[in-house]
């Protein structure tokens, strides 16, 4: 049974190197290596990778410029960063055998690779990115007034409304992490236990279905992230002055 | 805090995530998103550059088909005026050879006549004086035997007289 903290597999000092961390680094060298290929034989005439790289960096840089105007150029690189690492980490868990291989213990087989993603931490430190990374693009677009006055108000009304921005600023962080973390390790259990129950054929249905969420799953997050920065930096009288028009 | 410790919370490991990410976001951001973009842009400008360039030429083409055709018909009206200033020219100069030549032969004619007429005269002149010699030697052949000498000769210089006299 997957166990919902992600197991450690060697010790440095008191730090625990787990599963989880070994994927993000899989993932880590996984975009190097995207990075490097795509480098190394950049031109102005753009071979295959390249054309697919440019196809999705252009596209999803329009995308960003359609939902946010002015700011894309600062929204694009987390929500393409966000999109890109959640999906790497989505799909390394979904790569056929890899929850096989690992260190067998007294209790079961403890896998060398678990999802980045399905680990409360990666997807913890991955909202808290997204959320203060918001509001820093916030505050150096429309300046720390305009951007108090969201939260602050001397109207006993708009104060409250404050309020609710502040805890709705703390339920996205809740909801974006638990939402990734909640998804790709329901993906994890029921893999593991389709496998448990027939090994062959029976479980490819649930793997393309894994592929799908761990797509939808990867555009979700960083959809909203490019969404509440979109939101964040939009001056806050701009916004009140439209939607009084 | 025990739900989280349930949840494998990690402090240390929370950060290293947090510091992992920031550091693939730069990478990614530094160099692929950059460079792309870039080339992306280069791309564009070029395919911009080229296709201003390719209407700049079109337009330049119609500009030069356009003063072509202006100068074709320039030419063509210079080549009709030159054509028809060649024909007046040359029916002028017909003319004026005709009219010389006319002028030529009334004066080649003209000069022919009094040719003829001097030609004319002196004829006569010799005809008369032959024909006064003939009538001398007739009148003296037929008054021979008649009349003596000297009134033969009398007689014959009064008739080449009157012959004179008549002419």
């Amino acid at each position: 049974m997957v166990s919902f903290a992600a197991e450690p597999i060697v010790y440095i000092g008191n730090f625990a190197i787990t599963n989880s961390f070994l994927d993000t680094f899989l993932v880590d060298a996984i975009i190097v290596g995207l990075i490097f290929s795509v480098r190394k034989k950049l031109s102005l005439i753009p071979g295959k990778l390249q054309t697919v790289t440019e196809s999705i960096i252009s596209e999803f840089y329009n995308i960003t410029e359609s939902v946010a105007g002015t700011n894309a150029a600062k929204i694009f690189p987390f929500f393409m960063t966000f999109f890109i690492f959640i999906l790497i980490a989505n799909w390394t868990g979904l790569i056929p055998g890899i929850s096989a291989i690992g260190i067998r213990e007294e209790h079961g087989l403890i896998p060398l690779l678990r999802p980045a993603t399905s680990d409360f931490n990666a997807t913890l430190g991955l909202a808290l990115v997204s959320v203060v990374a918001t509001h820093i693009l916030s505050i150096r677009t429309i300046g720390i007034f305009d951007y108090l006055s969201r939260y602050f108000s001397l109207n006993p009304i708009n104060l409250f409304i404050g309020f609710l921005e502040i805890i709705s600023e703390i339920t996205k962080m809740i909801s974006l992490s638990f939402r990734l973390f909640g998804n790709i390790f329901a993906g994890e259990i029921v893999l593991g236990t389709v496998s448990s129950m027939v090994a062959i054929l029976f479980p490819l249905p649930f793997l393309m279905l894994e592929v799908v969420v761990g797509l939808v799953q990867a555009l979700v997050f960083a959809m909203l992230t490019m969404a509440f920065m979109a939101i964040l930096m939009t001056s806050h009288k701009t916004h009140a002055k439209e939607v009084s028009h | 805090m025990e739900f989280l410790k349930s949840l494998g919370f990690d402090p240390i490991m929370l950060g290293a995530q947090i510091l992992n990410f920031l550091i693939i976001f730069y990478l990614l951001k530094r160099f692929l998103y950059k460079p792309v973009m870039d080339m992306v842009k280069k791309r564009e400008d070029k395919i911009t550059l080229g296709l201003k360039q390719a209407q700049e030429a079109q337009e330049l083409m119609e500009k030069t088909l356009v003063d072509e055709k202006k100068i074709l018909t320039k030419a063509q009206d210079e080549a009709k005026k030159i054509i028809e200033e060649t024909k007046e020219e040359s029916r002028q100069i017909a003319s004026n050879i005709q009219e010389e030549a006319k002028v030529q032969a009334e004066k080649m004619l003209t000069q022919m006549r009094t040719q003829l007429d001097q030609d004319t005269r002196q004829m006569e002149k010799a005809l008369m004086e032959k024909v006064s010699v003939l009538a001398a030697d007739m009148l003296t052949k037929s008054l021979q035997g008649m009349l003596t000498e000297s009134e033969q000769k009398e007689i014959v210089q009064k008739a080449v007289k009157q012959i004179k006299k008549v002419n």
